[in-house]
């Protein structure tokens, strides 16, 4: 069976890709072996950020549904959003993930679930209006990339260390405000001469989960970008008409900027707050910037590929 | 190589498997024996039209290589979904057969592999015939009888319309599975049986 193609790999986006989950895993190792060789009692917090990561796994499409306030819909409530999801689940040769509708105006689509067998697409009322049908299959083409590529399963766990430093450096914060560095307050009942050396080792690993805390945030929201552009591109040749998904990002982020956006930013606000960055939400098209590429080098990849399909294979 | 495809968020386009399109034959006469169904000399190949000249070219050359053939008819289609079909019509079943190969092997000879998504024969029951639905009261109770072949599976799946609006005939579907389990590859996973509500093939 020949295996023709007309689209060589990305080897560029290849390369930068693999750079990045390797500088993940490496800060990953340099943070255990840290943590490990200070021996504080760091059990209970793994066990915590275990936790998490395991319920962001594991629920990650119903947390994501929940806070989009998506609703699954059968094929006789949605037939035609149906037909489109079937046909190019068809054309991937993949199964089908499950359909939802959220009833937001803002236009917007995510996939969200941890492999293929929980996916669930969904698209907001808002994006269902705003674009025609052919544009409407390039996003879900998108998103079905997403979901083929396994995209909440690796960014859930590539967001673990995000997890353990960011609970590391609260903890350790808390513990400080509240307990006072090891004594040396007003009411040091008993310290004792180690209380100075236990307060600048806790310092010292707050500053380091702190910066760990700090350089997983940019690798995480790299290598999330570097994947949005993976699924671009699988999507666009699914349809085999990079232009039309050009066309609905063109529409979307037009549209997003000029919608007052309060829920989705709102939320990227409050990853300061929460123990991980908003991934658990799934990946969506174009609602947090910072975890997308720009518009223009979104467009530039579509143009290139576009081009690509015009020469002799 | 999956878990690095994984890492890497890459996909490679599917490609068709056009080989269980020849188990169709058996398929015929077990249909014709045991339900009284025979071919109506139509047949569809839908593809997903890619842009570009390139693509353009090739459905060009796919209509001209058909033109050559002797009894055979081809016109081009669009359906309301953005997939073009190409729909061939020859009375002879085997002759059919070969002709929705030419149309893949082409696509698929100049790359256009993936954008192949399903092939569909057109099924009718016999007039007259002891199990014509049609026989007894006068009307038709379905719309046609289709198989579809699912290339990027390699497996078809029966679709039997019915007259009233996108409902299908579930239990004429399941029997055709069951007495066609034997010839064809059929598709265990029934959530991959979409329906193909006004496909131009009779």
């Amino acid at each position: 069976m020949s295996t023709k193609t007309r689209f060589p790999a990305d080897r560029g986006l290849t390369a930068r890709m693999l750079t990045t989950v390797f500088l993940l895993g490496l800060l990953y190792a340099l943070f255990v072996t840290v943590l490990f060789l200070v021996g504080l009692k760091l059990v209970f917090i793994l066990v915590i950020a275990f936790v998490l990561l395991f319920v962001q796994y594991f629920y990650s499409d119903r947390i994501a549904l929940y806070s989009m306030k998506g609703k699954i819909v059968t094929r006789e409530q949605a037939p035609k959003l149906h037909a489109v999801v079937d046909r190019l689940c068809a054309l991937a040769n993949m199964p089908k993930p499950q359909v939802a509708i959220a009833d937001v105006d803002m236009p917007n689509a995510f996939a969200t679930g941890r492999d293929q067998k929980h996916a669930v697409v969904c698209v907001t009322t808002g994006i269902l209006r705003r674009l025609d049908e052919s544009e409407l299959e390039a996003v879900l083409a998108h998103e079905l990339s997403h979901v083929a590529h396994r995209d909440v399963a690796v960014m859930t766990i590539a967001s673990f260390l995000g997890i353990l430093a960011g609970l590391l450096t609260r903890v350790l914060a808390y513990a400080g405000l509240f307990g006072g560095f090891g004594g040396g307050g007003n009411r040091s009942r008993g310290g004792g001469g180690g209380g100075g050396q236990l307060a600048l080792l806790e310092l010292g690993m707050l500053a380091f989960s702190a910066l760990i805390y700090a350089i997983s945030f940019v690798l995480i929201r790299t290598l999330s970008r570097y994947r949005e552009l993976a699924a671009d591109r699988s999507g666009a040749i699914l349809i085999g008409q990079p232009r039309l998904l050009a066309q609905a990002l063109v529409k979307v982020s037009g549209e997003m900027s000029r919608v007052p956006t309060r829920d989705l930013r709102a939320a990227e606000h409050f990853n300061a707050f929460f123990f991980a960055p908003a991934f658990a939400k799934g990946v969506s098209l174009s609602s947090l910037f910072s975890t997308h590429p720009t518009l223009e080098r979104r467009l530039a990849q579509l143009t290139e590929l576009e081009a690509q399909m015009g020469r002799a294979a | 190589m999956k878990l690095f495809d994984v890492l890497l968020g890459r996909t490679k386009p599917a490609q068709p498997n056009l080989d269980h399109l020849f188990g169709l034959p058996g398929a015929e006469i077990t249909l014709e024996a045991s339900l009284g169904l025979k071919p109506t000399g139509q047949a569809g190949v839908c593809f997903k039209p890619a842009t570009g000249q390139q693509f353009a070219q090739t459905t060009t050359e796919v209509e001209q290589l058909l033109d050559l053939g002797e009894g055979v008819k081809i016109h081009e289609e669009s359906d309301s979904y953005g997939y073009r079909w190409a729909v061939i019509e020859d009375s002879d079943f085997g002759d059919l057969i070969n002709e929705v190969h030419v149309v893949n092997t082409t696509l698929e000879d100049h790359g256009w592999g993936p954008q192949l998504l399903c092939s569909v024969f057109g099924f009718a029951p016999i007039p007259g015939g002891a199990s014509d639905p049609a026989g007894s009261t006068g009307a038709p109770k379905v719309a046609g009888t289709y198989l579809v072949y699912l290339y990027k599976r390699g497996s078809f799946y029966p679709f039997v319309p019915l007259p009233a609006a996108e409902k299908r005939d579930s239990d004429r579907e399941r029997l055709l599975k069951v007495t066609l389990a034997t010839d064809l590859a059929m598709e265990p996973d029934l959530e991959r049986w979409f329906p193909l509500w006004g496909l131009p093939v009779h």
